[in-house]
């Protein structure tokens, strides 16, 4: 028997961080730039502070796995970021993009493993004084929000009324094998901090499916794969009667939001199910003023849903 | 197209397929199907099944394998290696096999498509920068959430992280993408009797 | 060499094995203890319904054996368990707790480890939602679900359609055991037969890896579950269950046909792996035993039965094993005792 699988947010992390590092996601800031202020907003509230860096660059991971070239460019990004955080900060890293978790995590797990990797990497970035140590733990920010799920529960002044959910967990946060939080073949987590906020949780039967964009094959299989794909997802959203879709991933977010319109040329749904961070939806219930969250950035409009919030009014002013 | 008579097998193609070590305990496999019956791809086009690649990349079957469309499809949700009961980390062997794949000059329209992507990232910091027009909206809806306008990324950071992509060699890699010569891929991964070299 | 004129065997655990270690060791005129920690003898095979390869009860033979132990005068210590041990030459000085914390001290002069197996716990494998989803019971539990159908006890509504999954734990070297557990393929055989048995209408499905049938008459058995009983063997290990209208929906791959396949389900049973037990593992502590590196006995290397000084062992704690070859190894050990305490005359 290896290590164990189903992991206890007291035991993902030990400590509550006073203080942490945010790494910044290309397509979060890019693609949703309201998913970032969510998640500062609610990591505010939860009262641990939040530091960033202009220095950090994408995870790089992406492009490692669409353009197919080799990794010890990765690597060494990976390395050159997480040291950047560990000797100038040392903090741990949390990450607000499944792509940035999984990727972060995967080549770090690698340059800790294989010596020869390690010091590949740390050779080039000792050019300009980095080191990396592999000091930094790396955590998604849902973990910190579900270890401090009852600091939430209490300060929930906007309860979501029962407002049906659908959350996608998405695959790079549970594809990990080991050291993830919940069980990652049949997690609950989100579903609690959904019903922490008033909400209703749905659990469609695709909820586990991934968002299909991963690794380009948005841009590659686009008719083959990804959509037939995507209307097996929504299908078992519909039917579930799913008002909402939660990601915590702007990746996911973005084949999820964006390919809606596209799929119903084709035949499929149509759905108009919104979808957006469950930072987002955190900040909403919290009492985040609704025009900074950024909804304007979605192709599928949150109109319905923030009535039945009650917040319909003071979205449009 | 069958395949009779073809001498284009490898033994060793699973050791050298694994060029960073990431699958070595390939040969664990015991073809039980799992990685097929969670793949969300083979769900779509069944033609696409992550057993039998390994199964092949075993048997060493390299003609079967670098011409294959099928290879492309696998969108890395990872579900496979989540249940495999001897954790092969399919992802991994599938990227390992995608450079394989495009040293030889096949499924380079696979990667191209993002290939420019890749080259604004070295100059910008960021993966998927848009246009112009896309910047300009990006900076509209970020003033609207009282974020600076553009992410904030040092030029440091931009030079550093172009450097990497040079000293690496990822960067030629890159560049020598656009001038290969594209060879056809075969989208009938499983036509034609398998003759085993030498059997 | 011992001088006590009369031999004591103490023998742990009152499951087949143990039962006939303990006969066999009376039978030559030897006194025989025998512990046993639950409130009743018959261990796992008290909660069988059925047996392969004969579709016997098991109930039969089992209360036979108890029988004859109660002949034998085997003295009985019922919902005792041994606590320690010390050895002094040739006896073990052994400490038994009871109920109420009930203190007793014997004098043995061998011991018969016969604590038998456990089942592994299936709710590590998440993707299969046991403990989730109401329909997805292992083994032991759906036997007795048999046993209740059979009986006409339940009130439930026959099962239109049932699953089986095989090694759930074993050949997994990711959440349970590399090892084959042996008679889950026979097992679930049995249990697949027995459904189309009590249910004619109902579907059986067998997902397997391989289907193990390496014994006396069990790949007669195994066919004639498929030829007679028309249960449907499909050759892929399912890589999930998800809930559906209620039911069950099992995804999995055909992988003689390479192709992705569902199936739906009212009740789907995990063939769970049969790992040591608790028991074992204190019994191989306290009487310093040989184990494998998984915590089940093993004997001295070209021995049947021993596994320590003065210590046999038969049964599941050696390994997975049907009724049949625990009787075996039960006379086994039992003969093994027999010999050494003969040496004395």
């Amino acid at each position: 028997m290896k290590e164990a699988r189903v992991i206890s947010p007291e035991k993902r992390i030990p400590e509550v961080p006073e203080k942490l590092f945010l790494f910044r996601s290309c397509t979060g800031s890019m693609e949703y730039p309201g998913t970032e202020q969510a998640v500062k907003f609610v990591l505010d509230k939860l009262g641990v502070q939040v530091v960033m860096d202009a220095d950090q660059t994408c995870c790089s991971g992406y492009i490692l796995t669409c353009s197919g070239y080799t990794p010890e460019a990765s690597l060494a990004v990976t390395a050159r970021n997480l040291a950047l955080v560990e000797q100038k900060y040392n903090l741990d890293t949390y990450v607000f993009c499944n792509g940035c978790f999984g990727y972060n995590k995967e080549l770090a797990h690698l340059l800790n493993h294989v010596p020869a990797l390690k010091e590949q990497a740390n050779q080039l970035i000792g050019q300009w004084g980095y080191n990396y140590q592999g000091k930094t733990n790396i955590y998604h920010v849902q973990e910190l929000y579900y270890r401090l799920l009852d600091r939430i529960k209490a300060q929930v002044i906007r309860p979501l009324n029962g407002l049906r959910v659908g959350v996608h967990y998405g695959c790079h946060y549970l594809a990990q094998q080991y050291g993830i939080l919940d069980e990652g073949d049949l997690p609950t987590f989100h579903e609690e901090i959904i019903e922490a906020l008033g909400g209703t949780p749905v659990f469609y039967k695709e909820r586990r499916m991934c968002c299909g964009y991963a690794v380009g094959r948005g841009f590659t299989h686009k008719e083959s794969v990804v959509q037939p794909h995507l209307g097996r997802k929504f299908d078992s959203a519909k039917e579930e009667g799913v008002q909402l879709m939660t990601t915590v991933c702007p990746g996911c977010n973005t084949a999820l939001d964006r390919e809606q319109p596209q799929l119903a040329k084709r035949g499929f749904g149509p759905y108009n199910i919104p979808v957006i961070d469950l930072a987002q939806l955190i900040a909403l219930a919290l009492g985040a003023p609704v025009s900074k969250l950024g909804f304007n950035a979605n192709t599928v409009p949150l109109d319905g849903v923030l009535d039945i919030i009650g917040v319909g009014k003071e979205s449009k002013q | 197209m069958a395949k009779e008579g073809s001498d284009k097998w490898d033994e060793q193609l699973y050791q050298k397929v694994d060029r960073y070590g990431l699958v070595s305990n390939l040969e664990q496999c015991l073809q039980c199907g799992k990685c097929t019956g969670n793949c969300p791809v083979a769900a779509i086009t069944p033609s696409y099944n992550p057993r039998a690649i390994i199964n092949d990349i075993l048997a060493g079957s390299t003609e079967r394998l670098l011409d294959s469309e099928e290879i492309w499809r696998c969108m890395w949700c990872a579900n496979c290696y989540r249940v495999c009961p001897v954790d092969i980390n399919y992802p991994f062997l599938i990227m390992q096999l995608r450079y394989m794949v495009l040293e030889k000059g096949y499924g380079l329209k696979y990667v191209l498509p993002i290939n420019k992507f890749a080259f604004r990232a070295l100059e910008e910091g960021l993966t998927f920068v848009p246009g112009q027009k896309g910047k300009e909206k990006i900076m509209r809806l970020r003033s609207g959430v009282d974020a600076a306008p553009w992410p904030e990324v040092s030029d440091r950071a931009k030079a550093e992280m172009a450097e990497i992509f040079a000293q690496t060699g990822a960067r030629k890699w890159m560049e020598d993408l656009e001038k290969e010569e594209e060879k056809p891929v075969r989208m009938s991964y499983r036509e034609g009797r398998i003759i085993h070299e030498g059997s | 060499m011992s001088d006590r004129a009369q031999k004591t065997a103490l023998v742990i655990g009152g499951g087949i094995a143990g039962l006939e270690a303990a006969l066999t060791i009376t039978g030559a005129g030897h006194q025989v203890v025998l512990v046993e920690k639950s409130p009743q003898l018959g261990g796992t095979t008290r909660e069988l319904y059925s047996s392969f390869p004969h579709w016997e009860n098991p109930a039969e033979l089992l209360q036979g054996k108890i029988d004859e132990v109660q002949k034998a005068g085997v003295q009985l210590r019922i919902g005792f368990e041994v606590i320690s041990s010390q050895k002094q030459g040739d006896i073990y000085q052994v400490v038994l707790e009871g109920p109420e914390q009930k203190r007793e001290e014997l004098v043995a002069d061998a011991v018969v480890v016969a604590t038998g197996f456990e089942l592994f716990d299936v709710s590590a494998y998440g993707e299969y939602g046991y403990g989730s989803y109401p329909g997805v019971v292992n083994t032991l539990e759906f036997e007795s679900r048999l046993r209740e159908w059979a009986k006409g006890e339940s009130k439930e509504a026959p099962p239109k359609t049932v699953a089986f999954i095989k090694c759930v734990g074993s050949r997994d070297r990711s959440k349970g055991y590399p090892y084959c557990s042996k008679i889950c393929c026979m097992i679930t055989a049995k249990q697949a037969g027995l459904v189309k048995e009590i249910w004619p209408d109902a579907r059986c499905h067998v997902f397997y890896m391989d289907y193990r049938a390496a014994g006396k008459g069990y790949e007669e058995f195994v066919r004639s579950v498929i030829e007679e009983k028309h249960v449907r063997y499909t050759r892929g290990r399912p890589a999930k269950i998800l809930p559906e209208d209620g039911r069950l929906l099992i995804r999995t791959e055909d992988t003689l046909m390479g192709v992705p396949v569902e199936i739906r389900a009212d009740m789907v049973v995990l063939a769970a792996a049969m790992q040591p037990g608790r028991g074992t593992v204190e019994m191989s502590r306290i009487f310093a035993l040989n184990t494998d590196e998984y915590g089940f006995l093993e004997p001295v290397s070209g021995q049947a039965a021993r596994v320590g000084e003065r210590v046999f062992a038969a049964g599941g704690c050696i390994f997975p094993v049907e009724n049949q070859g625990a009787l075996q190894q039960g006379a086994a050990a039992g003969a093994g005792v027999v010999a050494l305490f003969n040496q004395a005359r």
